[in-house]
């Protein structure tokens, strides 16, 4: 095979998914394997839920860009366009398309709750960056969407959000809310009449009565909803996409990976690669610790850089392992998933030339683990 | 460097843990994933601790790290479905809630009003630090993009809705969070630029928009400097390998150097350990002992 596994899976996927926990370097990784798939040819777009500043400048995402993807000038074949989720707006973007009318999406939208609730609530975000992840695959500027998740140990939530949207809005209280006008909510169903009473006293009722004018403005619209909802989730489970686990080498990180790992063994979901990012780098193959550690014995200048490069080689021996530990527990779960690897720069990623390094560390054919 | 015995109190110029932690009842430890953020709260809770304080350390999952045992530290976890639940058992409404929460109400709930749930755990904190449960109460927080959107939630409720036992909880705790002898934010992170800089903003915001009041910043996993070493006629492994290592050095300080001029607070400074779980929390609380003796 000449290709590397990552060059397969580039040149294969749909849609890409990075999933791990913060600091792993998640949306370096996203970025790199972006980059690596428009050198290979294809027309790429990176979605990022929640960048740090220097990484969306070092990709050329500022704020001010929106929901709208921005190409980012490099040299290669392919395109790589990057976007940042904005929740209000891809909400905004979806009540246009799924309300029978634009009074009625008017409506929705100037709806007090609505506007609290798209910009400000967890479960929100998943949702809205499902729904975005739905709309950029049926974009025909772009044939790979690679989805950079929140660095969140919930961070899977988004997977399952379309079909909890769906769920909610089906819910009988919902239902009961949304149940046409006459006399508020009176008339209602006597049963469940008593349940929205609590709510009213817990919430308050002005807020009650913001969700209920919410839901009936919504009303007709929960099957499109629904469907799409569906779509994405389809889409998430399909072979077109990829899930791909990054981890450091670090104790927490690796515990954390361990978590992930487990999640998508219990959605049903399969993993394509686990990349181990910001390994400590191995300098010197041919001689050992031990022997660096011998010569540091001594005094001066040669004993302190060889008792630097003796620390330096422990620390790659730790990782070394924690990362083997890792591999061998992942593919007890998935067998023969492949595995990539990448050492930590010496300062952290902050411009297009050292995720370019990232990216080429990456594709380069890996040491069988 | 600890020249004095901790017991002459009054005539040394160092700060003693003992008045770091009654500084305020409550800190709210926040910070990026991976800066090694539970491991300071549960290792702040146990200096707390070992010095005399009924210690009580609040989390939001019960995932959290091994915190040695101690007589005067107790844990607790809060979740939003707990907080709810909690909060209306003291509403008088404890066999319904039960039923609520079966019938998945509390979601229905939690979107009604968004930033609730995030309200209803901060309402539980307020409600631990009313009835002093404990003397110090270390909240070990959402990741720092979270921890704002934790810490504003009161606000935006306040916005939306101008009356009910919702608006006067978020009144109630607006007044905890804006108040330093009761409540601070203590920021975590580690010595590399881009978790400075998210540090740097998270903090700015939480001083400008919500009023909070800042304890210093911990500085975790800090490495050793490097020393200078004149490598040349080395071996080109060990020129490479000190390259590599000096320029880790020279980032970790430009980090430090931006961490310290944008944001006027002290920091205090932990070395990174290869260490896990019980072992790790005993190593960084000597770290935090040594870093607050530096403080004044």
């Amino acid at each position: 095979m000449n290709d590397s596994t990552i060059d397969a899976m580039c040149t294969n996927a749909r849609v890409l998914v990075t999933c791990g926990t913060g600091g792993v370097g998640k949306t370096s990784v996203a970025a790199a394997l972006g980059l690596r798939a428009s050198q290979l040819g294809r027309r790429v777009c990176v979605i990022t839920i929640d960048p740090a500043k220097r990484l969306a400048d070092a990709i050329g995402l500022t704020e001010a860009l929106g929901n709208e993807p921005q190409r980012v000038s490099i040299d290669s074949i392919g395109e790589l366009w990057v976007t940042m989720l904005d929740v209000r707006e891809t909400f905004d973007n979806l009540v246009r398309d799924t309300s029978p009318t634009p009074e009625r999406a008017r409506e929705v939208m100037e709806n007090s709750f609505y506007r609290n609730l798209s910009r400000s609530i967890s479960g929100t975000r998943d949702y809205m960056a499902a729904e975005r992840l739905y709309e950029l695959s049926n974009d025909e500027r772009f044939d790979l969407i690679i989805v950079d998740t929140p660095p969140s140990r919930n961070a899977l939530d988004f997977l399952e959000s379309p079909e909890r949207l769906a769920r909610f809005l089906k819910h009988p209280l919902v239902r009961l809310l949304v149940a046409p006008g006459r006399g508020g909510l009176r008339f209602a169903n006597a049963a469940l009449t008593p349940v929205l009473k609590i709510i009213s006293n817990i919430v308050g009722s002005d807020a009650l009565t913001g969700v209920a004018a919410f839901l009936r403005a919504f009303d007709g619209m929960e099957n499109e909803f629904s469907r799409r909802a569906l779509a994405v989730a389809a889409t998430l489970r399909s072979n077109a996409t990829s899930f791909v686990v990054v981890t450091a080498p670090s104790a927490d990180a690796l515990n954390e990976a361990d978590h992930f790992v487990s999640e998508l063994k219990r959605l049903g979901i399969s993993l394509k690669m686990v990349v181990a990012n910001r390994m400590p780098p191995r300098f010197g193959a041919t001689t050992s610790t031990a022997e660096h550690l011998a010569a540091a014995s001594s005094s001066g200048d040669l004993a302190a850089a060889h008792t630097l490069l003796a620390a330096m080689c422990e620390d790659s021996e730790r990782a070394t392992l924690g990362i083997e530990g890792f591999i061998a527990r992942t593919r007890g779960q998935f067998a023969d998933v492949p595995a990539a690897s990448a050492t930590e720069l010496p300062s952290d990623i902050h411009d297009m030339a050292s995720i370019a390094v990232l990216a080429q560390q990456l594709a380069a054919p890996q040491p069988r683990q | 460097m600890r020249r004095f015995a901790p017991t002459l109190k009054g005539l040394s110029s160092f700060m003693e843990p003992h008045h770091f932690f009654t500084a305020q009842r409550v800190l709210i430890v926040a910070g990026k994933g991976g800066v090694g953020k539970s491991a300071v709260a549960g290792s702040l809770a146990l200096l707390a601790a070992q010095n005399g304080l009924r210690a009580l350390l609040v989390s939001f999952d019960a995932e959290t790290i091994a915190v040695p045992a101690h007589e005067r530290l107790e844990k607790v976890v809060v979740t939003p479905g707990k907080a709810l639940t909690d909060y209306l058992a003291s509403k008088g409404m404890g066999l319904i809630s039960r039923q609520l929460a079966k019938s998945g109400i509390v979601e229905l709930v939690a979107t009604t009003a968004p930033g609730l749930d995030d309200l209803l755990v901060l309402g539980r904190i307020k409600a631990f630090e009313k009835e002093l449960r404990a003397d110090v109460i270390i909240v070990d927080g959402p990741a720092a993009g979270h921890a704002i959107d934790l810490v504003r939630a009161p606000l935006q409720l306040k916005r939306a809705l101008a009356s009910g036992p919702i608006a006067q909880q978020a009144d109630e705790v607006l007044e905890m969070l804006g108040d330093g002898s009761r409540c601070r934010v203590l920021m975590v992170t580690t010595p590399a630029m881009t978790p400075v800089q998210e540090t740097i903003e998270a903090a700015t915001e939480l001083r400008d928009d919500v009023h909070i009041v800042l304890a210093p910043v911990v500085v975790n996993k800090c490495e050793q400097d490097v020393p200078t070493i004149n490598t040349s006629g080395m071996p080109q492994e060990l020129v490479d390998a000190y390259a590599y290592a000096s320029q880790r050095t020279q980032a970790q300080r430009d980090a430090i150097a931006t961490l310290h001029s944008s944001l006027e607070l002290p920091q205090l400074a932990v070395a990174r350990r290869r260490l896990e779980g019980e072992e790790l929390v005993n190593a960084i609380v000597e770290d935090l002992v040594a870093a607050i003796e530096t403080l004044s």
